[in-house]
């Protein structure tokens, strides 16, 4: 990867905070082993769920599959993909309708991953999305819920549509009130995944709290001090749980070294923007694969670009910025942009088959969604929406497919029954989802 | 030495030698001491051979009937302890119920042997340690408690609580006794989640600490919660011009008007009107008349409609009113269409919504509200104008300005006042401009779309700038400022802008966001930026700033047909963000150590008492190794010193320190406040010692309230003089008045009425009832809550519970009971939130506690009416009655009343003919069937379900006879009146000490009776008499003098 190397020193500080550190544990605590590195675990590997977005659509005339399995043909901009078709679904035709006919841009990303009806003016409101609505169940289970991260920095202001920008600049919401913040930053994503900083502080306080209780109790009468001793009691059974999840933790990386598999490893990215955008977007993949490799967390989304984006491609000879491209998505340039977009699902895709998880590796137990808002940047028509899938979800989702249902009827292909599908195999069953209640045929 | 260590007990007689309010306040009367063995002896020889051989053939070995084992009580001490169970033994040998009629019974001398025991026991016990604190526990404060702790801790009502498991209660039903609230790991990490909650509604501002009503988690929400105060301060300003007409008008006629010596200001008061800015109009429209007549224009047609305004009396107010809207609408229309109008300076190459530029003419509009444009004026000789034609929306980038003046010739092409003789023009002007300063087009801005002023589009960009996708916020509010808020609105005013930026840091976010998307206009190639991407917060550095500043300037000045303004507007724009973002930076650093202050403040208020120098010190420690160790923002650390001290059992716990190790350094204080009460009798067994002032105003606070002490309450312990009867009094006096009050109306009549988990009542069949929705459930749970809440803050007669005529309802429960639709204000028509009261209940079948629907749903099993339930519920809840618990197996009854066969009363007869049923059934079910006047949801109903009629005759125990609500209440005074008020004392004195009552307590209880009756069965006097109390005054002398209550060492065990 063509990074600087950080400054030695930094380095050596950044390793022994994480040496310190890493080990630490978020609430809520874990109550089982990470399967990975336990050897009488069951053979079920957690499943992982991640979004790619790119703004403002692609070149429809660049982006199609056909067949199935090693036979499929797939598209100039759908290339990048290639070697990993046989892992990959091509999905056509489906369409999000609460995002339709509410004029432009923010009307039609605020809802992408809801399906909500969202708002206009000074009050924000949307829906909880997918892939939170993922996180809020399986990342229970995991040191942080879910890492929400961007290439592109956010705007808040009004678009002309008078709905407000947060729309065109977040795609995870947690409450419907606000989105969530996204990590521009490596160094500071990096640092959320491994410091475990919410951990750490949940820690710090508990251990005030301890002392407290500890020297109030010398202060009580004999009957409160029981009282007491029942507050403290819970503490240092909190404080337990960690020390044990402490010693889980030290053990699946022992595991893992005596059996010569040693993880993939990264070392911590640079303060700052990395000026190339190409930098950027790897080391967000690079993030989001470790994450995923040491079930740090089990969800993430990745703004590779946001919708109206004002970023520039330079290494791809585009001379407009990527919103202006976009109003002319027949052109090459444009389709060099979608295409950049798709090798960074394909860089993150191959990153994580490259890791063996039981008989398969990661990618086999993950589902990685890349999509757009668009479908034709020019006419601003999202009637139906590039998505491809890569990534089996444990078995449950067969791979190597295109499936269109464009004319299936607009029942037939909603967006949210297709999240209503990935939910089920997530574990997390729903009768609704959005505008949805049934589940996508044949996928 | 270890502070934690415990005293050794021999040095405790010293420590008691020292401390002035620790002493023995009780002495043993010896009188009782003799008294006492022959109580003993007399259980050995007379009572327990008696029990044993009536009563132990049922009620010993492994299933006890009624679950009372009477073999266990082997001694005086096991009955005392027990007293409770020992009372319903002595009802029922009074009552010859037991042991039952088929069973052997005693003669009538040994019956009446041992209800003389158990009465002089009672006495005895009673009386020797009358007044003993009793063994109160340390404990967590209940959910319901911990919510509204943190309202009224942060002045948000944020109920972080509501996720935690419900609170188990205490034997007598209420769930505020150490007794009963537990701590557990998962609770714990419930209120570890519950505590970030709190921290996520922290903000802060330039002075302190504020908790927004949301979770401040995105910049969306910092920009929400300034936003929405500013706006809010806008909005609350007097700023209708009519309104100043009219209280001109009640100042010109304040003779007629009954007030001769009113004043402008105490007009201005009494009308709500800005005392600054009503002289101001009120020179101009009653100027001397010789001044009046040289008027013209604007002016003098305004004086002129002002003294045609109709004295007082002659006609109706509305006349008046009427008459100054019209004053009004003349004044909007003339300055609607004489105000000034600007656009932005034309630069070759940048579009008008560039920011710098955009921002220039927002500036023009800001500082020229209070202008007129001569220019609008039209001579009367020139010809009619010519109207131009409206251009469409003008795209993204474009000036709207055109489109906007178009707009606005065509609305004052009509307007004749606009029209003046061309010889008198200049004198005219004048006119139009002294209007103008007077009363400017508007006083603020609250909403900026792209073509701004047009407001047609784009509504609600509150305090937006208008800039396109970019965000951004301005000001516009110079003639709020100038002409209607005094220095003291002017600062608030001012302190809110500067909160708002200093909150949601706007001005950088903007220079963000507008940098990457923006700066191209002179950076890169069209209006997107492909400079470099700066890292960081070099974005807002001066450097980069001004490199702007200088680039904008180089290609505004490299043309010179641009408008020469331009980089003047530039350099004033750019310069203002660099001088803003400086200056905040300026401001946060000073702001920390103010942050600091308020974080101990906030721990003071969080613990409910002054900090300790070491506590202090303690706090600011953790908040340094937060920012230096774990490396931590300002902001972040802060947040989690909330955190630590929410999390602190100083805070989740009430807990009432041991006075021989918490008299620290802080001892002088703490010995005052230790001082011996007045009034206090000194003839008690137990030792103990008063509680500090500030323990003593938690007590009171969590009583009364259910949550932390205010200000005041807190002032009283610093003083010392909370202990003093009348000041306690008072403080109990003012506080039931208080709102908060509804902590208490809620969390014991809640408890002690058994209803305070209606609100997730889920038994309701709402396809066959349905009409009851959520919001009538809501209704019915608040009815009772509203009706003592009046009584408190009223202090009305608790009989009113029983016999109150009246009763509160919303709009919804007031349809369920059939009663007129409730009536709201014109302006705000009555919604679900208003509640009236009803004072001819009784036409309605309602009126008191009784017939309130939230009792009858409760207490009926969805598809039929119970009078089992209901009358069990009348009789236990209401009359206190003690009832055993019903054998393992009863007959059921069917489910739906529609589908059986007879009628409810009819099945319960034969149910009461089996004589095991009837020893308790006989004692309730007649109450209930007195109710069957009332449906499964508490609706009025003359037939069941199946349509039978519906007959609500009982024959109470004893043999009177009573029909519907009004029987009970007959029978209730005539017979158990006295039952219903020693019931509410005892469960209010339960709820009061936050522990279940002793045998100790009975002259307390008999204390409440005698001032109850006294004063008319008002509610404050047993409150009075309670907080005065030894009871409430004083604590348990902690440690080993006393042996733990039996409850107390299992739990020790459990923990050990």
């Amino acid at each position: 990867m063509p990074r600087s190397t950080p400054d030695p020193s930094t380095r050596i500080s950044r390793r022994a905070v994480l040496r310190g550190a890493g080990v630490a544990v978020a609430l809520p605590w874990l109550e089982s082993l990470p399967a990975f590195g336990d050897p009488t675990a069951p053979a079920t590997f957690p499943k992982r769920f991640a979004v790619l977005f790119q703004g403002n659509g692609i070149n429809e005339n660049h982006w199609s599959a056909e067949g199935s399995g090693a036979d499929m043909k797939l598209s100039k901009t759908l290339s990048p993909l290639e070697p990993l078709k046989h892992k990959i679904n091509v999905i056509d035709g489906l369409f999000n309708k609460a995002a339709t006919g509410h004029g432009i841009h923010p009307p039609q990303t605020g809802s992408l991953l809801s399906g909500a009806e969202i708002q206009k003016g000074a009050i924000i409101r949307s829906g909880v999305s997918v892939d939170q609505m993922i996180a809020n169940t399986v990342g229970q289970d995991t040191a942080l819920s879910s890492i929400v991260l961007a290439c592109d920095q956010p705007m808040t202001g009004y678009h002309e549509t008078n709905y407000s920008m947060a729309y065109s600049s977040h795609i995870s919401w947690q409450t419907p009130d606000s989105p969530i913040p996204v990590e521009v930053y490596p160094s500071l994503a990096f640092d959320s995944l491994f410091e475990n900083r919410g951990a750490l502080r949940n820690i710090s306080v508990l251990d005030r709290v301890k002392d407290r209780a500890e020297t109030l109790s010398g202060k009580v009468s004999s009957d409160d001090k029981a009282k007491l001793d029942e507050y403290l009691t819970s503490v240092r059974e909190v404080e337990k749980r960690i020390e044990s999840m402490r010693k889980v933790k030290d053990k699946s990386d022992e595991l893992a070294k005596q059996k010569n598999r040693p993880a993939f490893t990264m070392d911590r990215p640079q303060n700052g923007l990395p000026e190339d955008l190409r930098d950027h977007a790897r080391l967000m993949c690079d993030i989001i694969a470790i994450a995923f490799q040491t079930d740090r967390t089990r969800v993430a989304s990745l703004i590779i670009s946001r919708d109206l984006s004002a970023m520039y491609y330079p290494f791809l000879e585009v001379s407009d910025g990527h919103h202006s491209a976009s109003h002319n998505n027949l052109s090459d340039a444009y389709e060099r942009i979608s295409r950049f977009h798709v090798s960074q699902l394909a860089y993150l895709a191959t990153k994580l088959d490259s890791m063996p998880e039981g008989d398969g590796t990661v990618l086999d137990n993950s589902c990685l969604m890349f999509l757009s808002e668009l479908w034709i940047g020019r006419l601003h028509d999202n009637t139906r929406l590039p998505l491809v899938l890569a990534g089996g979800l444990g078995g449950t989702l067969e791979t190597g497919r295109a499936l269109n249902y464009y004319k299936a009827g607009d029942e037939n292909r909603k967006m949210c029954s297709f999240y209503l599908s990935i939910m089920d195999r997530m574990g997390i069953k729903l009768d609704r989802f959005g505008d949805a209640s049934t589940r996508l045929e044949r996928l | 030495m270890d502070p934690s260590a415990p005293i050794p007990r021999r040095y405790f007689p010293h420590v008691l030698r020292f401390l002035p309010g620790f002493i023995a306040l009780w002495a043993l009367p010896s009188v009782e001491a003799a008294t006492s063995p022959s109580i003993e002896q007399q259980f050995a020889q007379t009572v327990r051979p008696f029990v044993t051989q009536y009563c132990f053939a049922c009620h010993s070995g492994a299933t006890p009937t009624a679950q009372l084992d009477l073999k266990s009580y082997s001694n005086l001490d096991a009955v005392v302890r027990d007293y409770p169970r020992w009372a319903m033994v002595l009802e029922k040998l009074s009552a010859q119920e037991m042991p039952p009629k088929a069973m052997p019974q005693p003669s009538a001398a040994d019956r009446q042997r041992v209800i003389d025991w158990i009465q002089a026991m009672r006495s005895i016990e009673s009386h020797k340690n009358a007044g003993d604190p009793g063994p109160v526990l340390a404990r967590r404060l209940s959910n319901a408690e911990y919510d509204y702790t943190i309202r009224d801790l942060t002045g948000v009502d944020i109920r972080p609580a509501r996720e935690f498991p419900v609170d188990p209660a205490n034997t007598s039903g209420f769930d505020n006794s150490g007794e009963s609230l537990t701590m557990s790991p998962a609770l714990l990490k419930k209120y570890l989640q519950a505590a970030r909650e709190v921290g996520d509604h922290m903000v802060l501002t330039p002075d302190g600490i504020d908790f927004s009503p949301f979770p401040m988690l995105s910049e969306t929400d910092r920009d929400k919660y300034p936003i929405q105060r500013i706006v809010n301060f806008y909005f609350s300003q007097p700023t209708d011009f009519a309104d100043y007409f009219q209280a001109a008008w009640r100042y010109k006629y304040r003779a007629a008007l009954g007030k001769p010596k009113a004043t402008l200001a105490t007009v201005a008061a009494d009308s709500k009107v800005s005392p600054k800015y009503l002289p101001i109009v009120w020179q101009l429209i009653e100027e001397p008349a010789e001044k009046t007549k040289a008027e013209v224009g604007p002016i003098a047609k305004l004086q002129t409609m002002w003294r045609d305004l109709p004295p007082p009396g002659a006609s109706q107010p509305d006349v008046v009113r009427a008459k100054c809207i019209e004053m009004r609408d003349f004044v909007v229309k003339i300055r609607k269409d004489t105000a000034m109008q600007f656009a932005a300076p034309v630069v070759e190459g940048l579009p008008a919504g560039s920011q710098p530029l955009l921002n220039w003419k927002l500036q023009q509009f800001a500082s020229h509200r209070r202008d007129s444009d001569p220019n609008d004026l039209r001579n009367d000789t020139d010809p009619p104008p010519v109207v131009p034609e409206i251009p469409k929306y003008p795209g993204l980038h474009k000036e709207a300005a055109p489109r906007w003046a178009a707009l606005t010739a065509n609305g004052r092409a009509g307007d004749l006042d606009l029209v003046v003789p061309a010889a008198q023009r200049t004198l005219y002007e004048a006119s139009f401009a002294r209007f103008a300063s007077i009363f400017p087009d508007t006083f603020y801005v609250t909403e900026r779309g792209r073509y701004f002023p047009d407001d047609s589009e784009d509504k609600g960009r509150l305090l937006s700038a208008g800039f396109h996708s970019v965000m951004g916020f301005f000001r516009d509010d110079t003639p709020l400022r100038e002409l209607i808020l005094d220095e003291k609105g002017q600062k608030q005013l001012d302190r809110l802008w500067q909160e708002f930026d200093f909150i949601a840091d706007f001005t950088a976010r903007t220079f963000v966001q507008y940098f990457f998307n923006q700066s191209g206009e002179v950076l890169g190639k069209g209006a997107e930026a492909a400079s470099p991407r700066p890292a960081d917060h070099a974005v807002t550095d001066s450097q980069v700033i001004l490199g702007l500043r200088d680039a904008y300037v180089a290609l505004t000045s490299a043309d010179p047909t641009n408008d020469p303004v331009a980089p003047q507007a530039i350099r004033e724009h750019f310069d203002h963000v660099n001088e803003t973002l400086r200056g905040l930076e300026k401001t946060r650093a000073e702001a920390e150590p103010k942050h600091l202050d308020a974080l101990l403040k906030f721990a003071e208020h969080a613990y409910r008492r002054p900090l300790s120098q070491a506590e202090r010190e303690d706090i600011l420690a953790y908040y340094r190794t937060l920012r230096e160790k774990t490396a931590l923002s300002h902001e972040e650390a802060i947040r989690d010193s909330i955190v630590s001290i929410l999390m602190s059992p100083d805070f989740c716990y009430r807990l009432d320190l041991d006075p021989r190790t918490a008299l620290g350094k802080g001892a002088a204080t703490s010995a005052k406040a230790l001082a011996k009460p007045a009034g206090l009798r000194t003839t008690y067994a137990v030792t103990g010692h008063p509680l500090t002032g500030y323990e003593l105003a938690s007590r009171l606070s969590y009583f009364l309230w259910s949550s932390m002490p205010d200000q005041e309450l807190l002032g009283h312990a610093a003083a010392g003089d909370l202990q003093r009867p009348d000041v306690l009094i008072a403080q109990a006096r003012r506080m039931l008045k208080d709102p908060r009050v509804r902590g208490m109306a809620t969390e014991f009549t809640g408890n002690w009425l058994d209803f305070r988990r209606f609100e997730q009542h889920n038994g309701v069949d709402r396809e066959r009832f349905p009409n009851f929705t959520g919001d009538l459930r809501e209704a019915m749970f608040q009815e009772p809550i509203r009706f003592v809440e009046d009584m408190l803050q009223n202090d009305r007669s608790v009989l009113d519970l029983l016999y109150g005529k009246y009763t509160f309802v919303n709009p919804v429960l007031a349809k369920h009971y059939g009663m007129p639709e409730v009536q709201g204000d014109p302006a705000a028509p009555a919604k679900n939130d208003t509640w009236v009261r009803v004072d001819d209940a009784t036409r309605y079948q309602r009126g008191g506690l009784l017939p309130m629907a939230v009792f009858l749903t409760v207490n009926s099993p969805g598809l039929r009416t119970s009078p089992v339930k209901r009358g069990y519920w009348l009789v236990r809840r209401v009359l206190g009655q003690v009832i055993p618990p019903p054998p393992p197996v009863v007959p059921e009854l069917p489910q739906d009343e529609s589908k059986s066969d007879l009628p409810i009363r009819a099945m319960l007869a034969q149910h009461r003919a089996n004589p095991m049923c009837a020893a308790c059934h006989a004692r309730f079910d007649v109450f209930g069937l007195a109710f069957e006047g009332y449906g499964p949801v508490g609706e009025a109903r003359a037939q069941d379900l199946a349509g039978r009629p519906i007959d609500a005759k009982a024959v109470f125990p004893g043999g009177s006879e009573g029909d519907g609500l009004d029987g009970v209440l007959a029978y209730i005074r005539e017979n158990r009146q006295n039952q219903f008020l020693d019931g509410l004392e005892r469960k209010l004195l339960v709820y009061a000490l936050s522990r279940s009552l002793l045998l100790s307590d009975e002259p307390l209880i008999e204390r409440m009776q005698t001032r109850l009756a006294a004063k008319n069965n008002r509610f404050s006097s047993l409150v009075e008499t309670i907080v005065t109390s030894p009871q409430f005054l004083n604590q348990r002398n902690p440690g080993p003098i006393e042996k733990p209550a039996p409850q107390t060492a299992a739990l020790q065990r459990k923990v050990n």
